[in-house]
């Protein structure tokens, strides 16, 4: 890279949406896939658009690929290499070669939380052979390379796959369980990288788009649109009342998310079957 | 060159964006200032007074001005959009043979402005109303379609006579209202279309139930009975039922130019009924009439079998529009309650028996 000529920064071939490094003239990320021949959208408010990943772009992880297929419901394809493994809910899976062997992955407390009235479990599929992924409704993917000593919530079923070298945890949010309609649930999914960087794949419905808060800076969300979070930003509940007694009084409820961090939120926050 | 519609890069000369596979338009356009473009078509004559000051300081070098297909606001040369219903400028329409025209193409994060206010539309599978208010300026809304805002940003209801005769999925309609400085967001919950709609003075629209997104606090709403219905009979039980919604909303400007934004499942598509002209829809598909277009229901059901009104398997419920005026329909749409039972009654329709 020393040899690069006068003028010619660096900063061209880093990825805007995951800063990894690509080799000069590639059209799309290695490791996240993003575009890298289009201008990164972001509206006037702050809010960068999810990079909208090209039908059939391939990325690279660990020892295996991924290739994203489809646009408006994505499908993850996964070539798993020898030795890796990935984590999955057995909901999002789409099909896979037969070899490839499906396990749970030993967790405490996946009783006290269920999925659609079945127990909350979350699969394995070790390497090497293929399988895809796919959710329910129109959406993006987001692909997330975790770098060492990161450490991601994210909205409970929204995430699609992870690869093994993440440790996955669920918190109990507190405060969120009062909400009904569109509301964030009672979980969210926690990812932290150990000493090597992994792969992290999500799903939001609609359309997806991150914020990067400054410390103290504050935005309010709906707790539905809410995808994730950086686990530096907090996130609080505030309820609004509307209206008066003639309509009974519905209350509004809102995420109230406080950096630094980043935070991702999908633009349809009704969730079809999973919840 | 750059696609209008998503920003990708294309090639001199392609036809369709490999980004997203829109249509590329015609004349080159590079979004990041681009420079006077070289005079492709003559510029045709306009008349003045429909001008929208997008940018009253300053216009630049306009060689061209265009005309929004969408709204008719006639814009300087080098927008890529349209700055008062956000629509891609120097496209061509998409016009079916048939005569239904699809909404515009819209550049991701095309801006438009009403007032000294402004609204980004973002995404493309479930698009995002952005509106920077500015001070003293407002928007209303129906709750559920908050998605985000500045904390500064007061959200408060707003006092509508009578609005407790309508029901949101079983909860009460709730019109609430916010007042800028400041940025608040909205969007619906499935993939389709944002559609803009500036109103000028004295303009009005009628909108099925629930397709409203917001609007700017000068757009009077109210809503009117549909008045089309049919009941069904089970036994000893009558249900009615009411394809279209019991009510639907009715949004005017009055002295002022506002703007209106619906959310339409699907694919949306818009055609111009000349006076007396008819069209049949799908209750649930039509998204919006100008008020001078008149509905009834209208049946169609096979003379070669015998069906009675007790027995209609090959019947059809259709919502018959007649001109003057535009209509709007969209492609995802629920089917009709009740359609396969047996009609005992209802309100005024045509039919026709093949």
């Amino acid at each position: 890279m020393s040899s690069l000529p006068q003028g010619e920064s660096l900063e061209r071939l880093q990825c805007q949406w995951c800063q990894s490094m690509n080799v000069t003239g590639a059209t799309a990320c290695r490791a996240c896939g993003a575009p890298l021949d289009v201008r990164n959208l972001v509206s006037e408010s702050g809010w960068r658009e999810a990079p909208r990943i090209r039908d059939m772009t391939e990325i690279h992880f660990s020892s295996s690929t991924c290739q994203v297929e489809g646009e408006v419901v994505p499908v993850a394809e996964i070539n798993l290499g020898q030795g890796d493994a990935i984590f999955f809910e057995h909901h999002v899976m789409l099909w896979k070669d037969e070899r490839v062997p499906v396990s749970l992955l030993p967790m405490s407390g996946g009783i006290a939380r269920a999925l659609s009235g079945m127990p909350f479990l979350i699969s394995v599929a070790n390497g090497p052979g293929r399988i895809a992924f796919s959710r329910d409704a129109t959406g993006e993917l987001v692909l997330l390379p975790l770098h060492p000593g990161m450490e991601l919530d994210v909205r409970e079923h929204a995430f699609l796959l992870c690869s093994h070298q993440i440790n996955y945890s669920f918190v109990r949010v507190k405060g969120l369980t009062n909400i009904l309609f569109g509301g964030q649930g009672m979980y969210m999914d926690r990812f932290v990288t150990t000493n090597t960087p992994g792969m992290l794949i999500l799903h939001g419905y609609g359309n997806v788009f991150e914020r990067r808060l400054a410390a103290g800076e504050s935005i309010m969300v709906e707790p539905g649109a809410f995808l994730y979070k950086d686990s530096t930003v907090s996130m609080d509940v505030e309820f609004q009342r509307l209206g008066s007694g003639l309509f009974g009084g519905a209350t509004m409820s809102l995420a109230k998310m406080t950096g630094p961090g980043r935070v991702g939120i999908q633009s349809m926050y009704v969730h079809h079957k999973t919840e | 060159m750059f696609c209008t519609h998503c920003g990708a890069r294309v090639s001199e000369g392609a036809n369709f964006c490999v980004g997203c596979g829109a249509k590329v338009a015609a004349s080159p356009i590079s979004p990041p200032a681009p420079p006077p473009l070289p005079q492709t078509v003559p510029p045709p004559p306009v008349p003045p007074p429909a001008r929208v000051a997008s940018n009253p300081v300053a216009p630049p070098p306009a060689t061209t001005s265009s005309k929004c297909v969408w709204c008719g606001a006639v814009t300087s040369g080098a927008d890529a959009s349209c700055p008062r219903c956000g629509a891609a400028l120097r496209v061509d329409r998409v016009v079916t043979e048939s005569g239904w025209a699809e909404l515009p193409g819209r550049k991701d994060m095309a801006k438009l402005h009403f007032g000294n206010s402004s609204c980004q539309i973002e995404g493309v599978y479930v698009p995002v109303a952005d509106v920077n208010l500015a001070a003293g300026e407002g928007v209303y809304f129906t709750h559920h379609v908050l998605l985000w805002k500045d904390p500064q940003v007061n959200v408060t209801a707003m006092s509508l006579a009578g609005a407790w005769k309508r029901m949101f999925a079983g909860m009460p309609l709730i019109m609430t209202q916010a007042v800028g400085p400041g940025h608040i967001a909205f969007s619906k919950d499935d993939p389709g279309e944002l559609i803009t709609v500036p109103l000028q003075p004295g303009q009005t629209l009628d909108v099925r139930e629930h397709l409203f997104l917001a609007a700017t606090s000068n757009v009077e709403y109210d809503w009117f009975q549909t008045n089309i219905w049919f009941t069904t009979q089970k036994g000893n039980e009558t249900e009615t039922h009411y394809p279209l919604g019991g009510f639907m909303d009715r949004f005017s400007a009055s002295r002022t130019p506002g703007l209106l934004m619906l959310h339409a499942a699907g694919n949306v598509f818009v055609r111009e009924l000349g006076a007396g002209q008819t069209i049949l829809v799908k209750p649930t598909a039509l998204v919006f009439k100008d008020p001078g277009v008149q509905m009834h229901l209208h049946f169609e059901r096979p003379g070669t079998v015998f069906s009675g009104w007790g027995s209609w398997g090959n019947r059809y419920i259709w919502l018959r529009l007649v001109g003057p005026g535009r209509v709007a329909v969209q492609s995802v749409f629920d089917r009709i309650e009740g359609e396969a039972r047996n009609i005992s009654n209802f309100s005024y329709a045509t039919e026709q028996v093949w």
